[in-house]
């Protein structure tokens, strides 16, 4: 019966798994095609990744959405701690509440809204369009997210941590430094590459923000997508899921990091005193 | 008092519409071990969290050494506390909690080495120092947290329930080590428990509190022989307390006899409460006994027997006795004048020591 029970869990698990994943292997597949259409596979070539290195304008996309989304993030993330850090302090209900609120509205309201929103925005104070609005508007819906994703871990904090650190003579920056810091790091981490992640797919938004002369990634392939898709997506797409796959295995990486260094360091210095 | 550390004058402490703390008074002088202690929810961490700086007085001073530090941050306070919760840091590890304090002081490496290892050793955590937080047991975080204080060698250290997870064994361990501790480095302690034996056994003054207020002051003995009311009578110790009438000074009747007692200055015939201790009642025959009860229940404790009985008026006296008694057996209980124990009902802790230098006057007087 047990046997029975986990052979059928196994079997919905993969069964998830390939109905999601089938897509991008679908695209991953063909992105190694000699032909120039998805649905016949002549054979294995590299035409394509070579036709997207040749493409200039293409790599020049890459990286400038690479760059907005590192600025965006990083920015955001800064800007959301504090956020968060001041809507922590807030002791009355309301007030508190209002705060919150406000940044949940932003968080659910539509893409379409809030790029239309900035557009108005940008346009009547005569913004120019460009590198910069892109930017703004990133950091501008990342900082809810981050915002969302530090709070829970300052509420698990108890209060009488930061009474310790001050009974025991910090000030109120080295409170912030030594104690809350450290304990709020990961949600600042997770924060950090939600906001990224956030940032590096946004289409909505940039579209009505990015005007002419500046394109991010997912704006260029919908525009390339309308004349008929081009194998050359299909080697991108390729290189990013890779380079999602990168972030998700650093990311893992970095937050066992510490714990498995200090560790190890105990380990090795209790072998040492055992005999 | 030349070397009062500590005074609290008329604190008091509101929450909304609660009250957690009603008008405190008292002083610490430099270099005592103090105890607050109380049932659970009177208000020991409310008074050591005004003292430490974590909260504000709703009325009244705080002085330190004569100096009003009401406004006073905590991290300027040369107080240093043991967090009821512990409140250790759980992103460093043992070594780097207790050094905290140390390395804000900007102390040299050395120094902070030595003395984290000699706190360690202090609380039995030697081989522990590289542990993290959540790799310790509650008790051996509870050790962590001690240290962590200790270590700073403050002038008042304020411990809030210290020793509560700890096992009867590394408890006592704890307290003898803590009372050399204060007493080795003259460090002003206060120490919250709401175990009467802790309290008696490590102070120099113990204040009993109940329902924010401090009920009495005094040394373990004073308290323990002289409670002044039923609370504080029954909370320490255990103790047989029946209703009463002061006949007159030095008489007082109760269970419709009357007994020679040490207390007076009441009114004749005012109702009172008696307070008598277990073991201050030995069993002895019917007609030698000053009291006949009927044996209930027994209970061995180890190094005594616990004897329940009652009287024919139907109160309940608890006895303790080195020799085994027999259930149901009707059986005499003896008792000194010392022994009894008269309290006046509602009387305050003031009028309670101005009487009892009044009479003890007057008895000087006499002989
Ligand atoms: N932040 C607060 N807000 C409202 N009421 C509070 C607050 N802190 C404490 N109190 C109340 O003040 C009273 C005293 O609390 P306190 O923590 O001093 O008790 P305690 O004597 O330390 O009890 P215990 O032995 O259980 O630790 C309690 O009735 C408690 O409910
Ligand atoms: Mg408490």
């Amino acid at each position: 019966m047990k046997m029975h029970g986990w052979h059928w869990r196994h079997l919905y698990l993969i069964f998830v798994f390939a109905l999601l994943y089938a897509p991008i292997f679908y695209l991953l597949f063909y992105s190694f095609n000699q032909g120039t259409t998805m649905t016949h596979f002549i054979g294995f070539s590299w035409r394509h990744y070579a036709e997207l290195f040749a493409d200039t304008r293409m790599i020049q996309i890459v990286l400038d959405t690479l760059l907005i989304a590192l600025l965006a993030s990083l920015l955001a993330t800064i800007i959301g701690t504090l956020g968060a850090l001041v809507i922590y302090q807030v002791k009355r209900i309301w007030l508190k509440n209002s705060l919150l609120s406000l940044n949940n509205i932003l968080m659910v309201s539509p893409d379409v809204i809030i790029g239309a929103s900035f557009l108005i925005f940008f346009t009547f104070f005569g913004f120019k369009l460009g590198f910069n609005s892109v930017l703004l508007s990133h950091i501008a819906f990342s900082i809810p997210i981050v915002v969302l994703m530090i709070l829970p871990r300052l509420n698990e904090m108890r209060q009488s941590l930061v009474d310790a650190a001050m009974d025991l003579g910090a000030t109120n920056w080295q409170v912030l430094s030594r104690v809350v810091f450290p304990f709020i790091s990961p949600g600042i981490l997770a924060g950090y590459f939600m906001a990224f992640t956030y940032s590096l797919d946004d289409f909505a938004v940039t579209f009505f923000v990015t005007g002419n002369g500046f394109e991010t990634l997912s704006v260029e392939i919908y525009a390339r997508a309308r004349q008929g898709i081009s194998l050359e997506v299909n080697a991108l797409s390729t290189l990013m899921f890779l380079f999602a796959l990168i972030l998700i295995a650093g990311y893992y990486l970095l937050t066992r990091y510490t714990t498995t260094k200090r560790r190890q360091r105990r380990y090795q210095l209790e072998a040492k005193i055992k005999p | 008092m030349a070397n009062t550390i500590i005074k609290f004058n008329g604190v008091e402490k509101r929450y909304g519409d609660t009250v957690s703390l009603k008008k405190i008074d008292f002083e610490l002088e430099q270099g005592k071990f103090y105890t607050l202690l109380g049932p659970s929810g009177c208000g020991k961490t409310t008074i050591l969290r005004i003292l430490a700086g974590f909260t504000d007085a709703s009325a009244g001073t705080v002085t330190f050494k004569g100096k009003r530090i009401n406004d006073l941050p905590a991290n300027q306070r040369k107080i240093n506390t043991v967090f009821q919760d512990y409140a250790l840091f759980p992103h460093l590890n043992v070594y780097d909690n207790v050094a905290f304090g140390l390395v804000l002081k900007k102390t040299t490496k050395t120094v902070i080495k030595q003395k984290v290892s000699e706190a360690l050793r202090l609380v039995r955590l030697s081989g522990y120092a590289e542990r993290e937080i959540n790799e310790l047991s509650g008790g051996q975080q509870q050790r962590v947290a001690i240290a962590r204080a200790i270590v700073n060698e403050p002038e008042v250290l304020l411990l809030d329930e210290p020793l509560s997870a700890l096992d009867a064994k590394l408890r006592t361990a704890m307290q003898v080590e803590l009372r050399q501790l204060q007493q080795r480095l003259g460090i002003t302690f206060l120490f919250v428990t709401h175990d009467q034996g802790e309290a008696l056994a490590m102070s120099d003054e113990i204040f009993v509190m109940n329902n924010g207020e401090i009920l009495q002051q005094g040394s373990p003995v004073a308290i323990y022989d002289e409670p002044i009311n039923h609370f504080v009578a029954n909370f320490i110790g255990e103790s047989n307390i029946v209703k009463g009438k002061m006949v007159a000074d030095h008489q007082v009747e109760f269970v419709h006899q009357c007994f020679e007692c040490v207390d007076a200055g009441m009114r004749p015939n005012e109702p009172v409460e008696v307070v008598l201790r277990p073991e201050d009642l030995d069993l002895t025959s019917v007609d030698q006994g000053n009291l006949v009860v009927t044996v209930d229940t027994q209970v061995f404790r180890g190094s005594i027997y616990g004897i329940m009985s009652h009287d024919h008026a139907g109160n309940h006296w608890l006895i303790h006795s080195v020799h085994q008694s027999t259930v149901g057996r009707q059986v005499g209980i003896y008792f000194e004048p010392e022994d009894i124990h008269v309290m006046r009902y509602g009387e305050s802790e003031a009028e309670f020591d101005a009487r009892l230098e009044q009479y003890e006057g007057e008895a000087d007087e006499k002989i």
